[in-house]
């Protein structure tokens, strides 16, 4: 939505507010100690939420819906350059190979798609 | 304090400058990578080259930029924006538990210091070699942490507007707004440790497809707990089944 983007408050309002995440999140312990306890079913909670953060980001990413609601999936280079990726990771445990080949991928399936 | 007792002081703190330079000096190498390539995806994910620098200089967290990063580009309200900051962030909310002990003694501002600096590669290499530490809190185990926190800022944000310089030259039609999400990808995949982890990802990753169309990116919230109740689930169920 380029309308919000261009807009410099929504801009650094996100970056305020991700910059106050950072430091809620690393110094809350440092500055009012104990006074909140972190209970073994908080800790075991706090361990699943980041990847699943991360993992509902990255999915709709690679697999948008054409409309929606509509439900119809679009295949396109995203996904296939993604697998490619996901590939190269586990074999090299390399990121900037995964990141180098991922987009190298990418170029390649996005051109043969254009010229079929 | 005697002279001598002084100069003996000056020569273990140096010795332990050394030795956290010599700890900290291969993970740089990661931080730089990182820094880099958070720096070229802000500027092509839409961010402007100034918005990119106040994002690195105050935030200074690469996974929760990344992750930020898609959510500004398709306009999310701002409050699920810092909620996912958060979220993202929490790893640290028990590092700071667990690092605490070693700052208590200090007036708040230095501890808010040491908390905001506090990244993976510092709590990775201090735990360690001090997590059984006799007495917490002692002015070598602050030195040597100072002394990984401060090469590792410069590192991260060298690399960081390095890479925003560079993004800035690269023309948008190479895409790499996608090199962001493969980053991403590379953050989040070494996660998947466990069977259980595993589970709760998967659930999270569907709840996310499925819910993608609901508005103002609901779906995302929707995930996370999805994805941390069946991760608990899957806990308890294999520990049932041995």
């Amino acid at each position: 939505m380029e309308t919000l983007l261009s807009l410099d408050w929504y801009l650094y309002g996100a970056i305020l507010l991700l910059g106050l995440c950072t430091l809620l999140a690393r110094a809350s312990y440092h500055l009012f100690g104990h006074r909140v306890p972190l209970g073994d079913g908080v800790r075991r909670a706090l361990r699943y939420a980041p990847a699943a953060a991360l993992t509902a980001i990255i999915v709709p990413i690679l697999l948008p819906w054409s409309e929606p609601a509509s439900m119809t999936l679009v295949v396109d280079q995203r996904l296939f350059a993604a697998l490619v990726a996901i590939w190269l990771f586990q074999k090299t445990r390399n990121v900037l190979v995964m990141i180098a080949g991922g987009m190298v991928a990418f170029w390649v399936l996005r051109w043969f798609i254009g010229w079929w | 304090m005697s002279d001598t007792d002084n100069l003996s002081i000056q020569a273990e703190r140096r010795a332990i400058r050394r030795e956290a330079l010599i700890a900290v000096r291969p993970a740089l190498i990661a931080t730089f990578t990182w820094g880099l390539v958070t720096g070229v995806a802000m500027v092509k994910s839409g961010l402007t080259e100034s918005a990119a620098v106040a994002m690195t200089l105050l935030v200074y967290a690469g996974s929760a930029q990344l992750t930020s990063l898609p959510l500004i580009a398709s306009g999310a309200p701002l409050w699920l924006i810092f909620a996912a900051g958060l979220i993202v962030n929490l790893r640290f909310l028990i590092f700071s538990a667990a690092l605490q002990p070693y700052f208590q003694s200090l007036p708040w501002y230095k501890r808010l210091a040491y908390g905001y600096f506090t990244t993976d590669m510092a709590f990775v290499l201090f735990m360690p070699r001090f997590g059984e530490a006799k007495v917490r809190g002692t002015d070598a185990q602050r030195t040597f942490f100072l002394t990984m926190i401060v090469p590792g800022w410069l590192t991260w944000q060298s690399s960081s507007l390095l890479g925003i310089a560079l993004g800035t030259l690269v023309p948008t039609q190479w895409s790499l707004d996608f090199a962001a999400v493969l980053a991403l990808m590379a953050i989040t995949i070494p996660l998947a440790n466990s069977r259980p982890m595993l589970v709760s990802m998967l659930a999270a990753g569907t709840t996310a497809w499925i819910a993608q169309g609901l508005p103002l990116q609901l779906g995302l919230l929707a995930a996370v707990v999805v994805g941390i109740v069946a991760g608990i689930w899957a806990e308890s169920a294999l520990k049932k089944q041995r």
